[in-house]
């Protein structure tokens, strides 16, 4: 059954944005049911790749989903538009495909997902904008599972999340995966939690400089080449 | 007590005189609209955009004088073509929409003023309250309700476009289309409002309720209502102004409104 039909296949992907080139020669394939962590310096093309991935840029190559795949998408922040009063309840019943009237069963959804990703019921009451960094984490992987997909596009923010509260997202993560078969694709960026939870492991800078399991395909000298000598040490350091 | 009361807000004369009732309900029904979509204006952070988008109804204004046609379709023409070229130039270019306008709308103002006669530009900018005929009320308050009920469907897409285009666009929604019809939308309800407020201030209709709302507001459901609540209320309170003192329209409501955003800054919750 591995490797012959993967959910998601692509090959010799590029992209550039006004003749620069940001993403070159990408293949990978994901197997449904797995963890890929996708890991590379600040600027390697990581979120460009998940939105490309998404369908929200153009590209040469090929981007192959299987047909039944349903993909969630957390992105890394949400907006920085203060103005929009939104609470947690309005902003889930924004993914309504109802435009207008009720949506009991989504409502009723949204109290399932709430529980799944470890939040009370209180908080849908608060707006967007009250909410802490973990917290706003939840309300979005929570959005995201809504309506039950196959695949979860995850882009991990890079800072504010604490380590406690980052382990526990993770637990979470990898939680939703075990009870749902879930895929995962994760943008990461750390290569602790790379080793611990993920089953393949694309390394990016511009083009794909590993690929496969992460104690095979993530040597020192990979990680070298990725990253550079100082970031190597800060890594290994937690 | 009370009847006194409304006797002083709403003088009998107001009941009794047929064309007053028209204009005030003509108001009432500009107000729906406008407030309501410019609600959306402003959490966009595009307040300014909203605001001049008003003074390209001026030299619409002028050609359908020219060729002697009602001029709420010559300011409608206009500002549908200037809500569509502000999408597409903003698609097209990296250039924000403020600067789109402040460099193109402007100067739709500076051509409206040598376009529009002289003995009209007045009330073209400012509005009056007897320009609108029985006929005009009726188009504006049909119009108006449409708009009104196209808004509140697209309404999620919108917010939700607002908040997070690329959540919009993974769960197959356009935010451009939607983009493009809440402009589009937009326009048409400024141009309602053209004879009655003027192009100067039309603008001012749409931004001024949805500022003072979100002083008021806890969530996106209380500060739509509040929006389209405070610009009836203001519009309703500048029409009995205006008519009692004589008072240009626009003004009257303009000034109303501002009454209303002072009283909400004491409102706002930290």
């Amino acid at each position: 059954m591995h490797h012959e039909n993967p959910i998601l296949e692509t090959r010799n992907l590029s992209v550039s944005f006004d003749k620069q080139e940001i993403l070159k020669d990408i293949s990978f394939s994901v197997d449904e049911g797995d963890v890929l962590a996708i890991i590379g310096p600040n600027g390697a093309g990581k979120t460009v790749l998940f939105r490309t991935l998404l369908g929200f840029i153009p590209f040469d190559g090929k981007v192959k989903w299987r047909e039944d795949a349903q993909i969630g998408y957390v992105p890394q922040k949400l907006f920085e538009k203060a103005e929009l009063p939104l609470t947690v309840k309005e902003f889930f019943i924004l993914k309504s495909k109802n435009l207008f009237f009720k949506d009991k069963r989504l409502i009723e959804s949204i109290f399932h997902e709430l529980k799944a990703v470890g939040l009370n019921q209180s908080i849908l009451n608060q707006q967007l904008v009250n909410l802490s960094h973990g917290q706003l984490q939840r309300v979005l992987i929570a959005w995201a599972i809504l309506r039950h997909p196959n695949v979860l596009l995850f882009d991990e923010p890079t800072a504010g999340i604490d380590l406690a509260g980052e382990d526990t997202i993770y637990n979470l993560l990898h939680k939703l995966q075990n009870e749902r078969g879930l895929t995962v694709l994760i943008i990461s960026h750390d290569l602790n939690i790379v080793y611990r939870y993920a089953d393949k492991v694309l390394c990016l800078n511009k083009e794909g400089i590993c690929f496969g399991e992460p104690k095979k395909a993530l040597t020192n000298e990979q990680i070298r080449r990725l990253y550079g000598e100082s970031a190597f040490y800060h890594h290994h350091a937690h | 007590m009370a009847k006194a009361l409304f006797t002083i807000i709403m003088p009998i004369e107001f009941l009794q005189n047929q064309q007053l009732l028209l204009i005030f309900a003509s108001g009432i029904f500009i107000a729906l609209a406008a407030s309501f979509l410019g609600a959306f204006i402003v959490v966009k952070r595009m307040a300014l955009v909203g605001d001049v988008l008003s003074h390209v109804a001026l030299p619409g204004i002028g050609l359908a004088l020219l060729i002697n046609i009602d001029p709420i379709y010559g300011a409608a023409a206009f500002l549908l073509i200037a809500a569509f070229s502000t999408w597409f130039i903003e698609k097209r270019t990296a250039l924000p929409p403020d600067a789109i306008i402040g460099t193109f709308f402007t100067a739709t103002l500076a051509l409206g003023v040598l376009l529009v006669p002289n003995e009209e530009l007045f009330e073209s900018m400012f509005g009056n309250l007897f320009a609108i005929r029985f006929y005009d009320a009726i188009i504006i308050v049909i119009t108006s309700i449409i708009i009104f009920v196209l808004t509140l469907i697209l309404s999620r897409r919108l917010t939700l476009s607002i908040a997070a285009p690329d959540l919009a666009k993974s769960i197959g929604a356009k935010p451009d289309t939607s983009y493009l019809g809440f402009l589009l939308l937009f326009a048409l309800s400024v141009a309602l409002g053209i004879k009655l407020i003027g192009s100067i201030l039309m603008g001012a209709l749409t931004i001024l309720p949805a500022v003072s709302a979100r002083n008021l507001s806890w969530s996106l459901k209380s500060f739509l209502s509040f929006s389209v609540i405070l610009g009836i209320l203001m519009t309703g309170l500048g029409v009995i102004i205006a008519n009692a003192f004589n008072f240009p329209s626009g003004p009257a409501v303009i000034l109303s409104g501002i009454i209303f955003f002072i009283i909400s800054l004491f409102f706002k919750k930290s």
